[in-house]
């Protein structure tokens, strides 16, 4: 029964190539909108980890998160610098990452931070930032370097010693640079796959530097003579600040339990008005708005699939026409009525079985020559990694729905072998 | 043992018609006979070959073939029947045009087991090639396609195909009316001697009454059928 539905569909294998075309095509990008959802959705929980409260000026939790995190959209307040004085003298606190942020290279976010951010900053399943290439900024005297994320550098072409211009606002291109502080590149980070990677990092007193809020130690001597080995890290409180002003300051706890309790006392702080958000909390609600895109997408993807499945119905149906001649010389040497549905639903199938394995191919040869253009154009790794259950599932899922949907053409044929019997009229 | 088809009092209606379109108080064929059927176009002659085959069913005792009752059997037991013990020639288009005229023929055991152990001794393929041969396809033609062959041919094909693995009956429903004379009276005897040679009985069909004096036995399906509820076919 298998070989003679073969040799059917062979003999009408133009309208059956289109079918399993459009199939193949269904089936391709049900199987890319699942693994770019899921490979999103993971490369979104894995942005941080290990922090345990992020703090900005009053602002929704998504904003903060998005500019702290993400570094997308520019926070409109900022904390000053004595409330980050203040939050670093919370107790329960070990650790702490101020961040300004506000300039840009080409495009790419440049964050005012310290070297806590080498250090402490945790992402995926707490993995520390690594160094591809030099290191952190406390080897260096000079004010003016930058650690910079793998995408940014390769990007750039840029390479240790390299110099870069940084300019003012977050466009990819702007009008007024800092042209009088170009920036040498001391350390470039190894890949994270989180937006790490796009960073130019650079340290707090460099972006006092160039927007004039600060002068380094030795140019002011006369006010804080006492310090003149300027060690900034440890020093910098009892100094004129670096910059006035932060965007966000990430900070961990001794106890991660601590956190609902401080952010309580951050919320109500009567020097400023501050935010402490908890990242994963806050990922999670900003991944729930961003879910209705999402399971739009997956809708159109089933809907595409349906498409694909009633082409194949509608063919099967007017192909039954015909194929009457060809069911009643199978009764008429014996085949039954169950035979002659069998034999429709086995050629559905297996026409769903080509078409879904041919999409499965489809899908690998676009991740495995396409993965580049992906990333370089949409900004999305999706890796060829092996199917999932869950991707199999939906295979399964199709094979199953194209089967009973050809239950409806098989059952036609089904009366129509009972009612023509061996009388056709052509 | 000497009865392949028996009708009594055969009544069969269509569904909705008002009178029935069969109404049969008789006829025996007996084994290895060679029947010639005459009746005119919608005078019910498909549908007491349907009957016959099992693919229509009449009331209990009305058709036996072999010496079983049709209206006894399952659809499945009589579908089997068909397969193993009767070969059914159309009129025309009786092939499978995108397999081979050997894979048609071959195709004629994928249903029937009991086909398949009467040729035990020799396979399926040799004895399809055999019958072929003897219907004057040559090697050749058996591996086309069967819409390469002509009419002739086809027919010649779907002889053997009802031949292989010697059924009991040959039910063969005017399978000459798309043939020219000369092919006519060729086939006939191509499956006269076929048959012989199965001990195979023939019931021939048709609406041309110049066939009857090559038949031993012709039935002029008017005198037996006093059913009036002819259709327009």
């Amino acid at each position: 029964m298998f070989k003679l539905a073969i040799a059917s569909l062979w003999n009408r294998r133009g309208s059956v190539w289109l079918t399993i075309l459009a199939i193949a095509v269904s089936t391709l990008l049900l199987l890319g909108v699942e693994r770019i959802r899921v490979q999103t959705q993971a490369n979104f929980s894995n942005t941080i980890s290990g922090t345990d409260l992020i703090v900005g000026a009053r602002t929704g939790s998504t904003e903060l998160l998005l500019s702290s995190v993400f570094h997308i959209g520019n926070l409109s307040n900022t904390l000053s610098w004595q409330s980050y004085e203040h939050l670093r003298e919370l107790p329960g606190v070990t650790w702490h990452i101020p961040m300004a942020m506000g300039d840009s290279v080409h495009g790419f976010p440049v964050i005012a931070t310290t070297d806590a951010l080498f250090e402490r900053f945790k992402y995926g399943n707490k993995r520390p930032l690594q160094f591809a290439a030099g290191g952190s900024f406390q080897q260096h005297d000079e004010l003016t370097i930058a650690v910079l994320g793998a995408e940014a550098a390769s990007e750039r072409q840029l390479q240790v010693n390299d110099d870069l211009i940084v300019a003012h606002g977050t466009g990819e291109i702007s009008f007024s640079q800092h042209d009088a502080h170009p920036f040498r590149v001391v350390g470039v980070l190894k890949r994270t796959g989180t937006p790490i990677d796009r960073g130019v990092f650079i340290p707090l007193e460099a972006q006092g530097l160039v927007h004039g809020e600060y002068l380094p130690a030795d140019e002011h001597d006369d006010h804080a003579g006492e310090d003149h080995q300027h060690d900034r890290h440890e020093h910098e409180a009892h100094q004129e600040p670096p910059v006035y002003t932060l965007s966000a300051v990430l900070l961990g706890l001794e106890n991660p339990a601590l956190a609902l309790r401080l952010q309580r006392t951050i919320n109500t702080y009567r020097g400023e008005a501050l935010s402490a958000i908890m990242p994963g909390l806050a990922l999670q609600n900003f991944w729930r708005t961003l879910s209705l895109f999402e399971r739009a997408l997956v809708a159109i993807s089933v809907l595409v699939v349906i498409t694909g499945l009633l082409g194949m119905l509608t063919t099967l149906l007017a192909s039954l026409r015909e194929r009457r001649r060809e069911m009643a010389v199978l009764r008429s040497i014996g085949a039954g009525p169950i035979t002659i549905l069998g034999l429709l639903v086995v050629e559905a199938f297996v026409v769903t079985l080509v078409g879904v394995m041919l999409g499965t191919v489809g899908l690998y040869s676009v991740l495995i020559f396409g993965a580049e253009l992906l990333q370089q154009q949409l900004g999305i790794h999706v890796s060829a990694s092996v199917l999932t259950l869950r991707e199999l599932y939906l295979l399964l899922a199709i094979l199953l729905a194209a089967t009973v949907l050809s239950l409806f053409p098989a059952w036609r044929a089904y009366r129509n072998a009972l009612a023509d019997g061996l009388t056709v009229k052509l | 043992m000497s009865t392949c088809v028996e009708l009594k009092q055969l009544q069969f209606t269509w569904p909705g018609a008002q009178l029935p379109l069969l109404s049969i108080p008789e006829l025996t064929i007996n084994r290895g006979e060679r029947v010639l059927l005459r009746g005119a176009s919608g005078s019910g002659k498909s549908t007491l070959l349907g009957l016959i085959a099992g693919i229509h069913t009449s009331g209990p005792g009305q058709v036996k073939v072999l010496g079983e009752d049709l209206a006894g059997l399952s659809q499945h037991r009589r579908d089997r029947l068909r397969a193993n013990d009767i070969g059914y020639i159309f009129q025309q288009f009786n092939l499978l045009p995108y397999l081979s005229a050997m894979a048609n023929v071959t195709l004629a055991c994928q249903f029937a087991p009991a086909r398949r152990q009467r040729l035990a001794q020799q396979s399926i393929s040799a004895e399809a090639e055999n019958l072929l041969t003897r219907l004057g396809l040559t090697a050749a033609q058996q591996r086309q396609p069967a819409h390469q062959l002509s009419v002739g041919q086809q027919q010649r094909v779907a002889a053997a195909r009802a031949l292989l693995g010697s059924p009991a009956l040959i039910i063969a429903d005017e399978p000459t009316s798309a043939l020219d004379q000369a092919h006519r009276d060729d086939f006939i005897q191509l499956l006269f001697e076929a048959c012989d040679a199965q001990q195979t009985t023939l019931l021939f069909v048709t609406h041309d009454a110049t066939l009857a004096p090559l038949f031993p036995r012709a039935i002029e399906l008017s005198d037996i059928n006093h059913g009036g509820g002819g259709r327009d076919v």
